[in-house]
């Protein structure tokens, strides 16, 4: 297919190391912030979802995690499919045009947020049988001490996290991409995206 | 500065095994802690398996010393919350008005058990293999150059990004901003720090991917190997014996119950 | 002709006026070429057309003939481009790919690309080491590398593809003075070599009164002057487009204009010009 040709492109192949090294970095950063809720490990993800399509934002996610392993948190490795998720549907939305009215994009983040705990609780509840050592484990103690099964667990601890850290991912990539060059974005294969496409008189443009 | 890998250089036999061969040990052992169905499996895998293995390329204690900063607080909070809190399970031992419950601490002992062994394998395969050497074998194995290409150059990238995250931080420090103290201080930090390593690093995407161009990276010609990674031919069988052995593994997990029940006329 | 561009005009997506307005020139091969001109005068979107990514990688609108190498470059694409046609910008960090973890390595990279068989690369590879003088360096990691070793190492990896056409936007602005120096040498060697056509982008006047071949002026997307390295440069209407005369025009024409030195020739623009000029030679 011509489009997956182009949403694979050169451009994109950059942007994603780009995009992982930037989820790496950012989420280290807000770890030693040591702010709650937030993680912030997912920005890379949502940008090449929203400029280079969903399939190369699922890419993206997945690498991510598989990065992390292989840099020494292999803790995040069974998480992969949520990541590439993240990346399939801030592609998804940004082909739906929800970024270029700012509630349709934090919208986005929202749904993009509860699918992540959705995502996360049963492999939470299969990998690490509902723990992840992480303080948000005492809300999963709270959920079972009230007779919840483990995914329920899970799914709580999730949740709150998710959708707080999502919607707030998806309002970053939305200051970035604003604050970005426009020429910058129309080198990427879903500029329209992000971008009105050119009222420019382009007949006429070389003659002035 | 190189780059953000774990790989820790020994001339020691670990090392000298070809990366795939690294590779697959791994998955095996992975699978060896997932498949077998006892409590303690992950601990057996983990002291007959990783340790041994570890010990062979000379990295024991910085496998150990990352494994238990990930595995401890993970442990701890299993045992506490799945040990406490398991619906409707024996108590087995008393701690004022809660208990816990067998259970949950069997379910515990397992799973810290498996991810032991799990993670043990993985940080065995990036503290004991050169990043690079195992992308370039999978790529003479026919795994795109893109992929290849993408995971090492993010491991170089990151070094350098930090080290620009760092000035960054330095800088708007030297502005005012305050990055400790109360939550909200620490909350309004985060724009600032992230937004201009964000902005700066997106717009070298532009000149980053016109030099890969500059440098043949679309192009559709056959690639050539400038340093291929040696290979043994025993190593190649023993990849498949291990690839093969898994399969069988896992296929004897999954018809487990079907066998037991058929073949050795079990309830 | 190496290049044979044939009114050529381009505008960026976005933009609203043209970043090249009829752009004609012919270069023969082996020609080593100066592109002088003030800020937007059109000097990178020209190094950028002729290497390709004028329209593949910017894409916007153009018109005209684009012909190099041999190649028509607006039916070619990059991938085919590469290998005949090395370009070498300013900034050295993003030139570095990180596809490898040695200098080595990452010189060969390109050529791994181009499929060429090991036992040549290995020797390309060593020879494009050794102009660039990074041979000691090689098995160090390229991001350990100072800026000046950063961008001879972009030049090695140019360099090693043997390409007809090489073309450098202000391959020394982001240096230091040590790291100028070092890719000063190098493109000392090259242009003395005359191994393949060379068009740079400097504002190094009296290196280009040394040793370029032909220098062409761009102002407004235009070439404006087109010829040989001593007439153009002594031009004063340059010093209006931010472009400027070297110490040793100033001087002379100064000098000349106050009766001191009795010269009706052609104004200096190095130092071994200036000392002919005014010993009245």
């Amino acid at each position: 297919m011509d489009q997956l040709r182009k949403d694979f492109s050169t451009v994109t192949i950059a942007l994603i190391v780009v995009a992982l090294a930037i989820n790496i970095v950012v989420g280290t950063i807000i770890f030693q912030l040591k702010v709650p809720f937030v993680y912030l490990d997912s920005i890379g993800t949502i940008l090449v979802g929203l400029l280079a399509g969903p399939w190369a934002g699922l890419v993206t996610g997945i690498l991510s995690n598989l990065l992390w392993g292989l840099l020494g948190n292999p803790g995040y490795v069974p998480y992969a499919p949520v990541a590439g998720v993240i990346g399939l549907m801030a592609g998804i939305f940004g082909s739906m045009g929800w970024f270029k009215s700012w509630w349709k994009w934090l919208l986005a983040g929202l749904i993009t947020g509860l699918v992540a705990a959705l995502l996360s609780a049963p492999i939470t509840a299969y990998v690490y049988g509902g723990v992840t050592g992480a303080g948000t484990d005492l809300i999963v103690g709270m959920f079972r001490a009230t007779g919840s099964s483990i995914m329920e667990a899970a799914l709580g601890q999730g949740l709150i996290t998710d959708l707080i850290d999502k919607t707030f991912s998806f309002f970053v990539v939305w200051l970035i991409v604003k604050a970005l060059p426009t020429t910058l974005l129309t080198r990427f294969s879903r500029s329209q995206n992000v971008l009105e496409m050119g009222d420019v008189d382009l007949e006429n443009i070389l003659d002035q | 500065m190189t780059s953000a890998t774990l790989y820790i250089d020994r001339d020691a036999g670990l090392q000298r095994l070809h990366p795939l061969t690294k590779l697959v040990i791994s998955l095996f052992l992975i699978v060896l802690a997932l498949v077998i169905p006892n409590m303690w499996a992950g601990y057996i895998v983990f002291l007959l398996g990783v340790v041994p293995l570890a010990l062979w390329g000379g990295i024991l204690q910085p496998l150990w010393s990352a494994l238990w900063k990930i595995v401890l607080p993970f442990a701890i909070s299993m045992f506490v919350i799945q040990g406490l809190f398991w619906t409707g399970g024996t108590p087995v031992v008393e701690l004022g008005p809660l208990s816990f419950k067998a259970e949950g601490l069997v379910f515990a002992t397992t799973i810290t058990g498996r991810l032991l062994a799990i993670m043990g394998s993985f940080l065995l395969l990036s503290l004991g293999t050169p990043p690079d050497d195992l992308m370039i074998s999978l790529e003479e194995r026919g795994v795109p150059n893109s992929v290849t290409y993408i995971v090492l150059s993010t491991m170089q990238l990151v070094p350098g990004l930090q080290v620009r995250a760092g000035k960054i931080r330095d800088a708007q420090r030297a502005r005012g901003l305050e990055t400790e103290g109360s939550i909200l201080q620490r909350m309004r930090s985060m724009m600032p720090l992230v937004e201009p390593l964000v902005l700066g690093s997106i717009i070298d995407v532009d000149e980053r991917a016109i030099a890969l161009e500059a440098r043949g990276f679309s192009r559709e010609a056959s690639k050539s190997f400038y340093r291929p990674v040696p290979d043994r031919r025993w190593e190649q069988i023993l990849r498949w014996m291990l690839f093969i052995a898994s399969i069988l593994l896992i296929v004897l997990r999954i018809f487990w119950p079907l066998i037991n029940r058929y073949y050795l006329g079990a309830g | 002709m190496i290049i044979d561009l044939e009114d050529i005009a381009y505008a960026y997506p976005q933009a609203t006026k043209p970043a090249l307005r009829g752009i004609t020139l012919s270069v023969p091969e082996g020609q080593f070429l100066a592109v002088v001109g003030g800020n937007r005068a059109g000097k990178s979107t020209l190094c950028y057309v002729l290497s390709g990514f004028i329209p593949h990688h910017f894409k916007g609108t153009y018109r005209g003939k684009i012909e190099v190498a041999g190649m028509d470059l607006t039916q070619s694409s990059l991938g085919e481009i590469a290998g005949k046609v090395g370009l070498v910008f300013s900034n050295p960090f993003n030139q570095i790919s990180g596809a490898r973890f040695t200098v080595e390595e990452e010189v060969a990279f390109g050529l791994e690309n181009l499929g060429v068989p090991r036992e040549e690369m290995h020797e390309r590879v060593h020879r494009a080491l050794e102009t660039t003088g990074l041979a000691e360096v090689a098995g160090r990691s390229p991001y350990a590398l100072s800026g000046g070793q950063q961008q001879r190492l972009a030049l090695a990896s140019m360099l090693v593809m043997e390409p007809q056409l090489l073309v450098l936007d202000e391959p020394t602005s982001q240096l230091d003075p040590a790291g100028k120096i070092e890719v000063f040498e190098v493109l000392n060697r090259l242009a003395d070599e005359k191994v393949m056509t060379v068009v740079i982008v400097e504002h190094e006047l009296e290196w280009i009164g040394d040793f370029a071949d032909r220098v062409i002026v761009m102002h407004e997307g235009r070439i404006v002057n087109d010829g040989d390295p001593r007439e153009v440069l002594v031009d004063e209407a340059l010093v209006a487009m931010g472009v400027g005369n070297t110490a040793y025009t100033s001087v002379a024409r100064e000098a000349r204009e106050q009766g001191l030195v009795n010269n009706d020739g052609l104004l200096p623009v190095t130092l071994d010009q200036a000392v002919d000029f005014f010993s009245g030679t």
